[in-house]
């Protein structure tokens, strides 16, 4: 095995193992910080795959924002733990069976000889080519249309995530010194005329 | 590096450019806007709409233009599905008006944004060339319906239908996304019309062609709502406000017709014979399981989503049919008939929905069964109405769904699926029933309710007008059934 | 050796851990949410490699995109589990059970 491929199985063992503990942990924070793993080592992956921008993308955006995001409102909400993993054991060995029957099916038509593309087949990045103003370059060319719609997308997301959990502004109470003065006794105290009433 | 890089013509979408600036406009205009009918926010909407409609009618021709690298088609098909879009969506925000009114917990100005901005996702959708292009219209509607469903912040059911709708469509998208990698890998192309270019002239990959097909299928699937990936359609039809409702029920259909049509026809027509088989198998499934199942609802919201699902299923004949073992005689008249049977249906269950929320009123929600028992004793005319929509649905002769039924009907028994047909017949019989059940229902049983049908003229008028036309439209068909012919035949090559 | 397979079983074997957490984490909504995260990360793993072995960034632009879209799904996503705490109090699958789909 070249050094390469021993990098890869390396940061892919760690990613499956990630990744399993996202579905199987018992505290969603531990879920969390897995996932955080997970795209951390994709993101080795990519350095391998020679795909700069992205990987720096994913791990500055992805995990250093929307990850951030997830942590902030598993620890928020008041998670009782024990329920989540109430009949997740009776569940597990038929999910696991299922899940790598899939992924063996999967592995069937992808590692068929139409995938056997060597990586030394193909020709490496020169070292002076920049992966980032080859990707800026098209996305500021042909890929002018979908990045304003990725800006509407974002701009729904704004939209619906304010709509959905904005409740109004906070009404606090607090004094206003102005009004103590200028108050008269008659807006304080209402001198009420009523007719004696009868006892029984 | 990108010297030779020509800078795109604008003019061909200038119906989005204009509805995104509105959108934006009026989500700004909102803040200013203090009474609680939001008024202005509302006209601005419908002027917004409107102003779509004329400058997508100034700016259609009969050819078909790329714009943006290849990324954006603009053809006859997508002007038509646009301007009907534009029309269900004017539709339904009338309808809803008087529905959001009473309920205080939802936000009147979000809502007219955001169903703008879910018109604009299904405007890219219908122009979309680009596996790209394509996933981000469908993301922009999707997240905007996701949030509308949520909007009646305080009502646990609305918020429970939308986390479902959430997960489904997230795990959809994902789906989608996965079988557009495989294709990717398999042509090395992303944009749609290329794709089908390269399955033309060069040998692919078969195995991983129809393993990237499988998943792509699913994750449209999910989208239309057949079985068996059609769990959150009754959820999210009962749980979400019933103006909302009426808003899925009706222009999405038509967005996801539109990017059938992309995807399947432009893009991967050589491989029919493998999509075509899994089509199918959905359509069969969903036509007897969604007309089983709605016959054993009390809630109509429910019935109609059971409707829906089993209508979609019968569409899918259309597109099933139109090229049969390399065949492409019939394809014209199978994907008009389909094309005219979403348009039939969506105008149908404008009228439906539209009726149902008639009958709403703050705090009483009208959408059991039940609450339609002796309809006629308190309104004949919207009564009437009711049963026009009703026996569309059925497909009852001399009713547009009557037509839109038998030109499927008529393109499946060209392709020669003769047993296709008799279980679509047999599986419209069975739907008969329900429908006839709500006529039952509203003629010969005694009403719970005695209160008389209030509502502003204009809604009524319009109501009215929509019900009518489901009954004209029986009456004369050809029309309608030529424009669609004569849209896909200008945009198909 | 290294080759464009090796990638997409990898891609596939996060496919299949993702589809078995949606299915098997019929409890918890923030372990669903999570579990679509890994399913975009599996198809980003193929879009990448693909587009290495390909010699063409199309496929890295792709990648680009879809995670700004994801970025996006997860704003409302939570913004939705939130409103479903506070009206529900409890993000536990089995509570939501108003609507039988």
């Amino acid at each position: 095995m070249d050094f390469k491929t021993t990098v890869f199985f390396f940061l892919s063992a760690i990613l499956i193992f990630a990744g399993l503990r996202v579905i199987t942990a018992r505290n969603p924070v531990h879920a969390v910080l897995h996932l955080i793993l997970a795209f951390f080592t994709s993101a080795g992956l990519w350095l391998l795959l020679q795909a700069e921008f992205l990987a720096m993308v994913l791990v500055m955006v992805y995990i250093g924002a929307v990850m951030v995001l997830f942590l902030f409102v598993v620890m928020m909400l008041d998670i009782n733990l024990d329920q989540l993993r109430q009949g997740f054991w009776k569940y597990l060995p038929l999910g696991a069976v299922i899940g790598i029957l899939i992924a063996i099916e999967m592995g069937m038509v992808l590692g068929s000889r139409y995938f056997q593309v060597l990586d030394s087949e193909v020709p490496g990045v020169a070292a002076n080519a920049s992966n980032t103003r080859e990707l800026g370059a098209l996305l500021s060319t042909d890929y002018v249309y979908p990045f304003e719609l990725a800006a509407v997308v974002l701009l729904v997301a704004i939209v619906a995530a304010v709509a959905l959990t904005f409740r109004g502004p906070k009404k606090t109470r607090y004094t206003d010194p102005a009004a103590q003065i200028r108050v008269k006794a008659a807006d304080r105290v209402r001198v009420v005329k009523m007719p004696v009433e009868k006892q029984d | 590096m990108f010297n030779d890089f020509v800078a795109p013509s604008l003019y061909p979408a200038a119906p989005e450019i204009f509805l995104l600036f509105m959108a934006c406009v009026i989500l700004l205009v909102d803040l200013g806007v203090k009474s609680p009918r939001r008024t202005l926010t509302f006209v601005l909407t419908q002027l917004t709409l409107l102003g779509c409609a004329a400058i997508t009618l100034l700016t259609s021709n009969t050819e078909v233009v790329y714009t943006f690298s290849g990324m954006f088609v603009d053809d006859m098909m997508a002007d038509l599905l646009k301007l009907l879009v534009y029309g269900a969506v004017m539709l339904a925000l009338f309808y809803s008006r008087e529905y959001i009114q009473d309920r205080q917990a939802i936000p009147k100005g979000e809502y007219f944004v955001l169903a703008l901005l879910a018109t604009l996702g299904m405007l890219v959708m219908i122009s979309a060339n680009h596996f790209l292009t394509l996933y981000l219209g469908l993301e922009m509607m999707s997240l905007s319906l996701y949030a509308m469903v949520a909007l009646n912040r305080e009502s646990a059911i609305s918020t429970e239908a939308a986390m479902k709708y959430f997960i489904l469509g997230a795990l959809a998208s994902g789906l989608l996304l996965y079988g557009m990698s495989m294709i990717y890998g398999a042509t090395g192309s992303l944009e749609i019309t290329e794709v089908g270019e390269r399955l033309y002239t060069y040998s692919v990959d078969k195995s991983v062609l129809v393993f990237g097909i499988v998943f792509l299928v699913a994750g449209l699937a999910f989208k239309l709502g057949v079985v068996p990936f059609h769990m959150w359609v009754p959820d999210v039809y009962h749980g979400a406000p019933t103006s909302v409702t009426l808003f899925i029920a009706a222009a999405p259909k038509l967005a996801a017709f539109a990017i059938v049509m992309r995807l399947l026809v432009s893009g991967l027509i050589t491989q029919a014979a493998d999509w075509q088989g899994m089509l199918i198998v959905l359509s069969v499934l969903s036509m007897g399981i969604g007309n089983l199942v709605a016959i054993a609802q009390t809630n109509i919201k429910r019935m109609l989503a059971y409707s829906a699902i089993s209508h979609m299923g019968f569409m899918l004949l259309g597109i099933v049919t139109g090229v049969v073992g390399g065949d492409a005689r019939f394809a014209l008249n199978a994907y008009s008939s389909a094309m005219f049977y979403v348009v039939t249906y969506v105008l149908t269950t404008l009228a439906g929905f539209g009726l149902i929320m008639m009958l709403t009123r703050a705090g009483f929600e009208s959408d059991e069964l039940d609450d339609f028992k002796g309809l006629n004793k308190r309104s004949p005319w919207f009564a009437a109405m009711m049963m026009f929509v009703m026996l569309s649905m059925a497909g009852i002769p001399f009713f547009v769904g009557f037509f839109a039924k038998f030109s499927v009907l008529q393109a499946v028994v060209a392709a020669g699926y003769y047993w296709l047909a008799v279980a679509a017949v047999l599986f419209s019989l069975v739907g008969a029933f329900y429908y006839l059940r709500v006529v039952k229902l509203m003629y010969f049983d005694e009403p719970k309710i005695q209160e008389p049908i209030e509502g502003p003229l204009f809604i009524k008028v319009l109501v009215s007008a929509n019900g009518l036309a489901v009954a004209a439209l029986g009456l004369f068909p050809q029309f309608l059934m030529s424009l669609c012919a004569y849209a896909l035949m200008r945009s198909l090559t | 050796m290294l080759s464009l397979s090796h990638f997409l079983i990898l891609g596939a074997i996060l496919f299949a851990i993702s589809i078995v957490g949606i299915f098997l984490n019929r409890k918890n909504l923030i372990v669903l949410l999570m579990a679509i995260e890994l399913m975009l990360l599996s198809v980003n793993m193929n879009f990448v490699a693909f587009s290495r072995y390909m010699q063409d960034p199309n496929g890295q632009l792709f990648v680009f995109f879809i995670l700004a879209v994801a970025a996006a799904e997860a704003a409302v996503g939570l913004a939705i589990l939130v409103l479903l705490f506070r009206n529900l109090k409890t993000i536990h699958v089995d509570d939501l059970d108003s609507l039988k789909g």
